[in-house]
């Protein structure tokens, strides 16, 4: 064990990981599926007899082979999905009629293995008339092309705050205003999706890569029409999900539903290229800004105007630009602050958190527009930043866009990410520069950001529970499930600090709904604070029970019975302490059920990064990044640390590298793979420093916020704003992400803002 | 076709379709379940194994190409005592791991490279170039380049003491 720094490390390390692609089930059958090469079309036939004659094929059906097949269901939880948008706008989980994006399923082929269900998928043929395809929710939005006939493509309008006045925009000093393109993203975690289901009997186990599997069980169970104790969700281990694996996939409906009706194993093991078609995006809004501030430089108002692109059904994310809305107001104490969404249907696959989960595109529209601002105003940035900061005193904060920020202190934040950088040596090194006709461009940029994480109302809580056993170990167990955050190591460990007992003392279940019957899961960067809190709470509760049981014993009152390193002793005695062990094996079977609520937490941070551009070339050189961020009280301090570096290169991945482009026909630019959709490369990652301040959550005892979204949060806008600040750019629109050479090179011939400002 | 496969070290004799994968052979014919795809298009590396001694994408190397010669995979990595190897062990310790599915890939390019350069603790664009070569998505790559020049470091001072 001693060799190993976390309990996954030895089977992860030596092959004996089990993925669910590595579970072998005699008689399972492989699931290919057929689909639409078109973005948008009229489904007129599809054809699967000659697939059925092809050897190993046990099975070929398309929607109208297949009329109980449920359709995809729609989440209300946190307001991804609401009733209005879903209504008349079904998700059939095959094609009935109309294709509305590239990839989407038309027939499913089930075979002995993936070689022989891809021959079969390939002898389907389909007949679609294409239509039209809309794919930005500019071109969606004027109705021209409809996605459902008879229904506008605008499914949902929601705002957070109060219209702006028009007198604050007039009076005010200075107004900017700018246009920002929050790209579309692959969440790319390694491992793609997967499900393999066994049905035996009136059972069903499920076998899932998932984040979710107590949400995934009920709504199997909604679908087939079952009762939940019918069905066990499992998830092994999995190979990243970043946000991107907590629904109930079109795949999965079919998969379910034909492994019960053929009474055989059934799995689908999604490969990379159907992922890069078909795998939910992130991102995907087009916004619009505008923010005033008086001539010395205080904040008056802040407007946020956000088109998003959806995809073809809004059954998973039609309101999750509302997240983007809600955490418009940042770091700062604008008094005035209005978010308008309307999320568009496009003919793209759906819309769906991934890792920041549209607080990334608030914390990159206003620090970028900060940074305008800035240069307006001919203020230096970070004082622009300074003067508006929401002080550590005015916590907690509630904000002009509904939200209640629990604690923070933004301006120690930002100091330790200048310090660490040298700030004060790169703008001389930059003024160096400057002076310098040869000398490349050098940009400076920063970026503050708030974070929401745990959940919204109604998602704060989580289930689990610890059992003591007779040899004196703990099994703790709850309803979060790691998808390569460690959990195994860390919440044993919390939970042996509580018990005072040695970490290896404590084993933890989770991921098994047998074992677990309720549970939340892990998204929204809740497991440290809300899982973790709930261990914490249900240790203290169990400690709680050993003393009552002690005083029974030993007929004391429970006040004279004392807790100390996993015994208990009467408090004139200690010389009689009874371990844990003992006291089950006196006083029978100990385990301590719990359900913990905690509070909403606002991590936060500042990212500040150097950037040197070659103006010939369009490439951009990251010479410098720091990442300082706060998510309270740190369980696992390296796998924290781990979390946040990984983020903050996916955060460079977004800024610079990663996005889509579409043909004509609507169909992405992807034919390639991971050719054309770029993710970093360790040759693209600059030197990183991340450091952290703490202040704790004051949501539950424990004091931990989430933690691991704040690269992909607070690095975009810091690099982008360094690479303005290089080239001096008067147009912010120009530095649209990802910062390709193109765009850059296209930039770098644009006017500069006046001289005289930074 | 008939082919012959040693694999860690054990020979198989196997009777495969010409169009299979050797990850697939691997995976589901041997039933090694370390090596992992990850893309199938040669591009993120996961599926890396060692072809003769050679790093290889085992998503675009057929098995038939591979008859009668040895492939070692992550099963294999451990000593024949079932000690960890200072890879293993050094990815552990710089926490070079998160989810774990990309990581047989960089084990096995990092052996490889390890093997064929036992100074390459010393040879940070060397090690750099090892850790270029395949995709991760957890970890930022730098603890996975530490670790990798922590077990190069490790097996040359073993080196230097002998």
């Amino acid at each position: 064990m001693e060799q190993w720094t976390r309990r996954e490390d030895e089977r992860l390390l030596s092959g004996k990981g089990r993925y669910v692609a590595d579970i072998s089930v005699p008689g399972c059958l492989d699931a290919a599926f057929v689909r639409s090469p078109v973005a948008h079309g009229a489904l007129r036939a599809v054809d699967c007899t000659a697939a059925r004659e092809v050897p190993g094929v046990a099975g070929a059906w398309s929607a109208a082979d297949l009329p109980d097949l449920p359709p995809v269901p729609y989440t209300l939880l946190a307001g991804l999905a609401t009733e209005d948008a879903v209504a008349g706008r079904e998700w059939p989980a095959l094609v009935k009629d109309r294709v509305r994006y590239p990839g989407e399923a038309l027939a499913v082929v089930l075979a002995a293995d993936r070689y022989r269900a891809e021959d079969g998928a390939a002898e389907v043929t389909a007949t679609i008339d294409p239509l039209p395809a809309v794919v930005t929710p500019a071109a969606a939005l004027d109705d021209s092309v409809r996605l459902f006939d008879g229904l506008s493509n605008t499914v949902l309008r929601g705002e957070a705050g109060q219209p702006i006045d028009p007198s604050v925009w007039r009076d005010a000093a200075a107004v900017v205003e700018a246009r920002y393109r929050q790209q579309l993203l692959l969440p790319s975690p390694m491992e793609c999706r997967a499900v393999l289901a066994v049905p035996e009997g009136d059972w069903l186990t499920v076998w899932s890569g998932h984040q979710m599997p107590h949400r995934l069980r009920r709504e199997l169970a909604a679908l087939l029409g079952w009762s939940t104790d019918r069905i066990r969700v499992v998830v092994p281990d999995t190979g990243g999900a970043f946000g991107s694996k907590s629904a109930t996939f079109p795949e999965f409906v079919v998969v379910a539903h034909l492994a019960v009706r053929l009474g055989r194993p059934v799995c689908w093991i999604e490969d990379r290229r159907e992922s890069m078609f078909v795998a939910t995006r992130g991102r995907g809004q087009d916004q619009s800004v505008r923010l005033a501030a008086d001539a010395e430089g205080r904040l008056l108002a802040y407007e946020l105007t956000i088109d998003a692109d959806i995809g073809g059904y809004p059954h998973l994310g039609v309101g999750l630009p509302m997240q983007t809305a809600w955490m418009a107001t940042g770091a700062y104490t604008t008094p005035h602050v209005h978010a308008t969404v309307r999320s568009v249907l496009t003919n793209t696959m759906v819309t769906y958190p991934y890792r920041g989960a549209g607080r990334p595109e608030a914390a990159s529209a206003i620090e970028r527009t900060m940074d305008l601002l800035a240069r307006r105003l001919g203020i230096d940035p970070i004082e622009l930043r300074r003067r508006n900061f929401i002080p550590p005193a005015a916590f907690p904060y509630a904000t002009p866009t509904g939200r209640r920020y629990d604690s923070g202190n933004y301006a120690a934040a930002l100091d330790l990410a200048l310090e660490t950088l040298g700030y004060e040596e790169w703008r001389a090194e930059q003024a160096r520069r400057r002076a310098d006709p040869d000398a490349l461009p050098l940009g400076i940029g920063v970026s503050c950001y708030v974070e929401r994480s745990g959940g919204e109302p109604g998602g704060l809580h989580e289930f689990g529970s610890l059992e003591a056993h007779e040899d004196g170990t703990v099994t703790a167990r709850c309803g979060t499930a790691s998808t390569g955050q460690g959990h195994e190591t860390v919440f044993p460990a919390l939970v042996a600090t509580v018990l005072g007992i040695p970490d290896a003392q404590v084993r933890l279940v989770e991921g098994d709904t047998d074992e677990q019957p309720d549970g939340l899961g892990s998204f929204a960067s809740r497991s440290a604070q809300v899982a973790g809190a709930m261990l914490q709470h249900a240790a203290t509760r169990l400690i709680e029970e050993a003393r009552a049981r002690a005083a029974d014993l030993w007929g004391l009152p429970v006040d004279e019975i004392e807790w100390a390193d996993g015994t208990v002793h009467p408090a004139h005695d200690g010389a009689a302490a009874t371990g844990l062990g003992d006291l089950v094996k006196s006083t029978g079977p100990l385990r301590v059920e719990d359900r913990y609520e905690a509070g909403m937490a606002f991590p936060f941070g500042a990212h500040a990064a150097v950037t040197e551009v070659d103006p010939d070339l369009g490439t951009v050189h990251v010479l410098r990044l720091v990442a300082v961020d706060d998510c309270g009280v740190v369980l696992d301090p390296a796998v924290v640390h781990g979390q946040a570096v990984g983020s903050a290169v996916q955060g460079i991945g977004q800024a610079l590298y990663e996005g889509m482009t579409f043909g004509a026909d609507g169909v992405p630019n992807l034919a390639d793979g991971f050719l054309d959709y770029l993710l970093p490369t360790s040759t693209e990652i600059p030197p990183i420093v991340v450091k952290e301040t703490r202040t704790p959550s004051p949501g539950t005892p424990l004091g931990a916020k989430g933690a691991g979204e704040s690269g992909c949060i607070g690095t975009p806008a810091a690099l982008v704003n360094a690479v303005a600040d290089a080239l001096r750019i008067a147009d912010p629109d120009l530095l649209q992400m990802p910062l390709t050479p193109d765009r850059v090179w296209r930039a770098a011939r644009a006017p500069k803002h006046e001289e005289g400002t930074r | 076709m008939k082919i012959t496969l040693t694999v860690n070290g054990t020979g198989h004799p196997l009777d495969v379709e010409p169009r299979r994968l050797l990850a697939d052979v691997l995976r589901d014919d041997l039933g090694l379940t370390g090596t992992h795809l990850g893309c199938e298009h040669g591009i993120c590396g996961a599926c890396t194994v060692l072809m003769d001694g050679r790093p290889v994408r085992s998503c675009l190397v057929l098995a038939v190409q591979c008859d009668g010669g040895s492939v070692r995979t992550v099963e294999g990595l451990a000593g024949p005592d079932g000690a960890p190897h200072p890879l293993q062990r050094a990815f552990s310790a710089e926490h070079a791991l998160q989810c774990g599915f990309c990581t047989p890939g960089f084990l096995m390019a990092a052996a490889a490279a390890l093997e064929a350069d036992p100074d390459l603790g010393a040879e940070p664009d060397a090690v750099a170039e090892v850790v270029g070569s395949n995709i991760c998505r957890c970890t930022g790559y730098e603890p996975i380049r530490r670790a990798i020049t922590r077990a190069a470091q490790e097996q040359r001072e073993q080196a230097h003491e002998r």
